[in-house]
């Protein structure tokens, strides 16, 4: 049982404000990830709630007690460190048995919970090696050990898998998801990576500029995102956005004319009036190549050819960074111009604030 | 004559190759063989001789083990190695153990920080000559600052001459060379706890440990081979330091101070005993090689042990 919450957090670092007024609930065994671009302050927030940052106002409460002041081993939470922090000097097994010493656990149970740390991190014929000997899936493998010996009723992770190969943190994402599901406690997890994000939490927190953008399940952010940084962010390749003021309201309908084309908006219109700027937003997989010469031109400027799905960026509609994801087998040359159809109740739209116009109907959010 | 040259001219490209590095080394290893071998094997071979400033005009002749028996022998020359090897160790052991603590409180969040790192920089930026005339008037029975403040306190009924004395004289040479050295060992154990990742004290901190078990099992093993090797090379700079004492005792009282180096020094240049002055000289290399030795040992046991890479256990 460990519910985390965090009440008004503020910090600065002397003139710089790195988090304004931060409030989170996070529920019993919840896996939920930190995610924001570098320097957003989403590191800071983990160090706060792990007792090795202060701060500046605010309150952090584990299971409804206050540990705003308590010493991190108090609070009953543990941390892997991006670097692992493993101490060079020790051996596997004294590294995993460092916070039970430091708990003066006699021997005898010491070395059961080690060895059953060990275990479970697939780690046995490794407890005589010192970390300098180890892979670096390896080496993760022990800094997470470390931080299950102690039995936690949190677990925070910071950048844990940022200094792997794209393979080893491919299997490592699938382990982490594996552990949280054994030992059935809350973790909390940062990241940068938001497809890290996306295939391990139960529930998001993206951060910008120190502030929560949003906070819930990685597809109710992916099909619900409320400010245009959020829709950005979530999702892979990043969502285009269309700046127009072709915009039309009429009876409670938001249409906006691209070209030829009027794409009816399934929004509700909030505060929008006909001519007002907004931002029509449309990922790159709900993009579509036309057949005949309708819809969205676009000038192609490189092809990316991934096998089930080929990648395709170049401008349209005045965005330079416009991209889509079409079929695989779709014979596309850079310097070729094609045409694309836009599936209008798959588009998202934001007023002139940057605030996303709430989706009527969208697909089902777990 | 061509077949001679013939027989030097590189044949292969390995050879050129060989020769160009032969060529390459060739000023340096000179440069060495004319300042460390040639006086090396001189020394080596005056040790064996009674070159004396008698002999300089008809020549020494050689005397076989002869200076050295003398030297073993002799009721003085035991009574100097012990005094050098306590020397040694006295003051290798104190300049470590403050170089330790002002390494800790130099790399720690104290707001004295700025002024103990200004403190700890002058006995080095000082030369030696008079950083120690400094010590000969603290020293100095009837002006000196210390007897006046041993007299005040009343430590001693009068005027006290600290280097007029065996024992006093002794450790007040251990004093000033724990001053002069210690700067040095602070600094790179400074720079060898600068060198432990952060986030290993933050990682055990989170798991509780102390300020005090922080320092014993990770700042302690983390820096203990430049610990080592500070102790060896601070071993031997001790061992053979010369102008500390020189300039405060000249080895006295009654050879209270007269260390190895020391006594190497008065034989040959004061006494004009050349080759019994070599033959201290040998001895001092040899024993200072051994010492090498041990530490090397030592040193590889401890890389063994607190390394990061090796087999524990």
């Amino acid at each position: 049982m460990a519910t985390l919450q965090l009440e008004n957090i503020f910090k600065s670092f002397g003139e710089t404000e790195v988090l304004n007024n931060i409030s989170l609930g996070i529920e019993d065994k919840e896996f939920v990830v930190f995610v924001g671009p570098s320097g957003c302050g989403k590191t800071t927030l983990l160090r706060i709630i792990c007792g090795l940052e202060e701060a500046s106002s605010g309150k952090v409460f584990i299971d409804e007690e206050d540990v705003s002041n308590a010493q991190p081993v108090d609070r009953g939470i543990s941390m892997v460190f991006q670097s692992y922090a493993l101490y060079p000097h020790l051996s596997v097994f004294e590294n995993i048995a460092f916070p039970l010493r430091v708990a003066k656990i006699n021997e005898a149970e010491l070395k059961q919970r080690v060895d059953r740390a060990a275990e479970i991190l697939q780690l046995t014929d490794r407890l005589d090696f010192k970390p300098g000997q180890l892979s670096g899936g390896q080496r993760q493998r022990v800094a997470i050990g470390r931080s299950i010996v102690r039995n936690p009723r949190v677990f925070l992770f910071d950048e844990p898998l940022s200094n792997l190969d794209a393979a080893l943190r491919g299997d490592m994402r699938v382990e982490l998801a594996k552990l949280h599901q054994n030992l059935k406690t809350t973790m909390i997890y940062v990241t940068h990576d938001q497809i890290e994000a996306m295939t391990m939490a139960d529930k998001i927190v993206v951060l910008n500029d120190g502030v929560v953008q949003q906070f819930g399940a990685p597809m109710e952010l992916y099909h619900h995102p409320t400010t245009k940084f959020v829709a950005g962010f979530i999702g892979h390749p990043k969502m285009n956005f269309i700046k127009t003021n072709n915009t039309v309201v009429e009876s409670n309908e938001l249409t906006v004319k691209l070209g030829a084309e009027n794409i009816s908006l399934p929004v509700e219109i909030g505060g929008t009036k006909s001519g007002d700027t907004i931002e029509l937003g449309v990922r790159p997989e709900d993009l579509m190549l036309s057949s005949d010469n309708q819809g969205l031109s676009m000038n192609v400027e490189v092809v990316e050819h991934i096998g089930a799905t080929a990648i395709i960026y170049g401008s349209a509609a005045g965005n330079d960074d416009f991209c889509a994801v079409l079929p695989g087998d779709t014979l596309i040359h850079p310097g070729q111009t094609i045409n694309l159809l836009i599936d209008s109740s798959k588009c998202h739209a934001f007023n002139s604030q940057e605030i996303a116009l709430h989706r009527k109907q969208a697909a089902e959010v777990s | 004559m061509s077949d001679l040259l013939q027989m030097f001219r590189p044949k292969t490209k390995a050879q050129t190759t060989t020769l160009f590095a032969w060529a390459l080394i060739a000023p340096a290893a000179i440069y060495m063989f004319l300042i460390v071998v040639w006086p090396l094997v001189e020394t080596f071979r005056l040790s064996f001789t009674n070159s004396n400033l008698g002999t300089l005009i008809e020549g020494a002749d050689y005397i076989g083990w002869a200076n050295y028996e003398k030297a073993l022998g002799g009721r003085k020359f035991p009574a100097i190695v012990n005094r050098t090897f306590y020397w040694m160790f006295l003051s290798v052991g104190l300049k470590i153990i403050l170089g330790l603590i002002g390494a800790t409180l130099l790399a720690s969040n104290i707001r004295a920080r700025g002024v103990i790192r200004a403190l700890v920089m002058p006995p080095w930026i000082i030369p030696i000559a008079i950083g120690c005339f400094g010590w000969l008037w603290l020293y100095n029975g009837h002006f000196g600052l210390l007897s006046n403040f041993a007299e005040m306190i009343g430590l001693t009924d009068g005027p006290f001459s600290f280097l007029g004395y065996k024992q006093s004289a002794f450790y007040s040479a251990v004093v000033t060379d724990v001053w002069i050295g210690t700067p040095m060992v602070t600094l790179f154990f400074l720079a060898a706890m600068q060198g432990v990742p952060r986030d290993l004290y933050e990682a055990a901190y989170v798991d509780g440990a102390s300020r005090w078990y922080r320092f014993r099992r990770i700042t302690m093993p983390q820096i203990m081979p430049t610990v080592v090797t500070m102790a060896l090379l601070s071993a031997i700079w001790t061992f053979n330091s010369f102008e500390i004492i020189w300039i405060l005792t000249e080895g006295g009282p009654r050879g209270a101070t007269t260390t190895l180096i020391i006594d190497t020094f008065k034989t040959a240049i004061f006494s004009y005993k050349f080759g019994a002055g070599a033959t201290r000289a040998v001895l001092v290399v040899l024993i200072l090689g051994v010492f090498s030795l041990i530490y090397l040992a030592v040193l590889g046991r401890v890389s063994k042990k607190f390394g990061y890479s090796g087999v524990a256990k």
